[in-house]
């Protein structure tokens, strides 16, 4: 029994990452309706870049790699934004949607050349840390996923309800033709949004890669595909959704690994995502049903 | 030769597995399944040929059925939804699918082996046409009957009815709505139709390379299957095969030279082809322009 509550404690803790990339798809969804496929990608990218700023500036801590794949997280989703969706035309979903694959296609390949395809190694935080409670022990590099996790989240939160430009991100997701004729400029919201979204993503590609111990583009499919289950889950467009979703995934995940092997884990989740749609496909937090 | 047989082969394949997101595509949705069809089909009437002795062409029809019906199972709660939650859930029913393909394991003893799936390692030894002598011409010429086929009925859909029904939702959801198109039906079979045709080409795939593992299944089939239409154009058929002859013949076969380099030249050229050409290739301008060019022609003699 300890086990397994030791399993969904370390899954709920790791799945802190899947909220950020949950939020990080569902923000760019909610402003303008359009899925980034090569945000997860762009993550991981960002936490490489990061890696490479610091040898290049010998700054090998680990805080420094974090901060400057923070800052290339950011630089990354405005390369993105203004490749994908900049130079497409916005009424056309197929084209914008097939540029982010190729864009992911793209990243991935990139990283895998410059790595010459070997995983790098990747500073871990807090290594020798362990923090025990009765019967169960947390790792202290867990602990501060979770903590960057929460942090990055009430910043998000705060910069979105109490600034001024969170507003004008709230208006052009709500109604873009009325928040243009109030004087907001849309394109530069929908940056501003790739540029956020992206400075979240260096963040959690940086975490990510130091919780796992090493960084390879094996990671970027899977945490596509669980960042997008977690959108779903959470509701699309929904922020305190994706992040509920995140610890869900992130614990139920690690639950049937538990019973079911590491093998099976992962086709349970998708059943989960199907479970969902069908009986709950607003999301988790669904105020009924939203616009197309 | 048989290089170019190879070749004309896996262009054929190819198509299909376009075709099967064309078809999908012209109702406006995406679907990142299709590897998932093509999987199932392959495993399918891999397992009805080896294991139980079937006849590869209704080996071939029972794998378009299955992945129809895989198809209309995975559309109908998501396309009831929004459109776009249509490309996640495909996306995680492919992953899954591919996923239960590296679980699964079915073997029974014939002769003196063991034949079928297993697990990670994948199904050998699909090896009907060798065992039953076909060479690799009477192989393509088999393949190609089915693209033709398949083209000739996807054609013959964009002069009926349903095909303008189809692009109907696809240009306008709500007017389409508005003139009492039922919109799940629609989308649901289209997708159904998709499905079949992946299936039908994941059969002629798995009889093709007799031997098939998870790993061709991935995301990245999916996406080829996706960009062949979307980079091709969506106004007729004839784009989907431009794109796979350039994608293949070209690119895959071509610039072999480039080694490595070529992987990045897949994704830049997504993103290129869709800066230039939102609409695809061969777009609805380009065919009334073909019409212009030649029409004048004949006119002027």
């Amino acid at each position: 029994m300890f086990d397994f509550l030791q399993a969904v404690l370390d899954g709920i803790l790791f799945g802190t990452t899947y909220s950020l990339i949950g939020i990080g798809f569902t923000l760019v969804f909610g402003v303008m309706h359009k899925i980034n496929m090569a945000y997860a990608a762009a993550s991981i990218g960002a936490a490489y870049l990061g890696l490479v700023t610091a040898s290049v500036f010998k700054a090998s801590s680990a805080w420094a790699v974090f901060g400057y794949s923070f800052v290339s997280g950011g630089v990354l989703g405005y390369f993105v934004y203004l490749i994908c969706f900049h130079l497409i035309p916005l009424k056309n979903e197929n084209a914008t949607l097939m540029s982010t694959v190729g864009m992911l296609l793209l990243t991935d390949e990139l990283i895998s050349h410059a790595t010459t395809g070997a995983p790098q190694n990747y500073p871990a935080t807090l290594e020798d840390v362990m923090v025990r409670a009765g019967g169960l022990s947390v790792r202290g590099d867990l602990i501060l996923v979770f903590c960057v996790s929460v942090a990055c989240t009430a910043a998000l939160l705060l910069l979105l309800y109490r600034t001024r430009l969170g507003l004008a991100t709230r208006a052009v997701a709500q109604q873009p033709i009325a928040a243009q004729l109030c004087g907001i400029r849309v394109a530069q919201v929908n940056a501003l949004t790739f540029v956020i979204t992206g400075l979240l993503g260096g963040i959690a590609g940086a975490l990510i890669c130091s919780a796992v111990g090493s960084l390879s583009i094996l990671l970027t499919g899977p945490l596509t595909v669980k960042g997008l289950i977690v959108t779903v889950i959470g509701g699309l467009g929904s922020v305190p959704g994706a992040i509920v979703a995140g610890l869900l995934v992130g614990g139920l995940e690690n639950a049937f690994q538990h019973f079911r092997g590491v093998t099976e884990r992962d086709m349970y989740v998708m059943l989960l995502l199907f479970a969902f749609l069908i009986f709950r496909p607003g999301g988790i937090f669904a105020k009924g049903r939203g616009r197309d | 030769m048989e290089f170019y047989y190879g070749l004309a082969q896996t262009i054929g394949i190819h198509t299909l597995l376009g075709l099967s997101a064309y078809i999908i595509l012209l109702t406006g949705q995406m679907s990142m399944a299709q590897a998932a069809f093509y999987a199932i089909g392959a495993y399918a009437s891999g397992m009805l040929t080896v294991l139980w002795g079937w006849h590869i062409v209704p080996a071939m029809f029972a794998g378009a059925g299955l992945g129809a019906a895989a198809a209309a199972a995975v559309g109908f709660p998501a396309l009831r939804v929004k459109g776009l939650m249509l490309v996640i859930a495909t996306l995680a029913f492919g992953e899954g699918v591919r996923l239960f393909f590296f679980n699964f394991d079915y073997q029974i003893q014939k002769g003196n082996v063991k034949v079928g799936p297993l697990g990670g390692e994948g199904f050998r030894q699909i090896r009907y046409f060798p065992e039953n002598g076909w060479t690799s011409d009477q192989v393509m010429l088999f393949v190609w009957l089915f693209v033709i086929l398949i083209m000739a009925l996807l054609w013959w859909f964009d002069r009926s009815r349903y095909g303008s029904v189809l692009r109907a939702v696809g240009d306008d959801e709500l007017a389409a709505q508005s003139v009492g198109i039922n919109l799940t039906a629609v989308k649901v079979s289209a997708m159904t139709i998709g499905g079949a045709i992946a299936g039908l080409a994941g059969s002629l795939y798995a009889h093709y390379t007799t031997h098939i593992e998870h790993l061709a299944f991935g995301v990245l089939q999916s996406i080829f299957a996706l960009a062949y239409p979307i980079i091709g154009g969506l106004a007729s058929v004839f784009g989907t095969l431009a794109a796979v002859v350039f994608v293949q013949g070209i690119l895959v076969e071509g610039l072999r030279f480039l080694g490595d380099w070529r992987n990045l030249l897949f994704g830049a050229l997504i993103i290129v082809a869709m800066v230039v050409r939102p609409s695809g290739f061969l777009d609805a301008q380009m065919f009334r322009n073909f019409r212009r060019w030649f029409g004048a022609g004949r006119s002027d003699a």
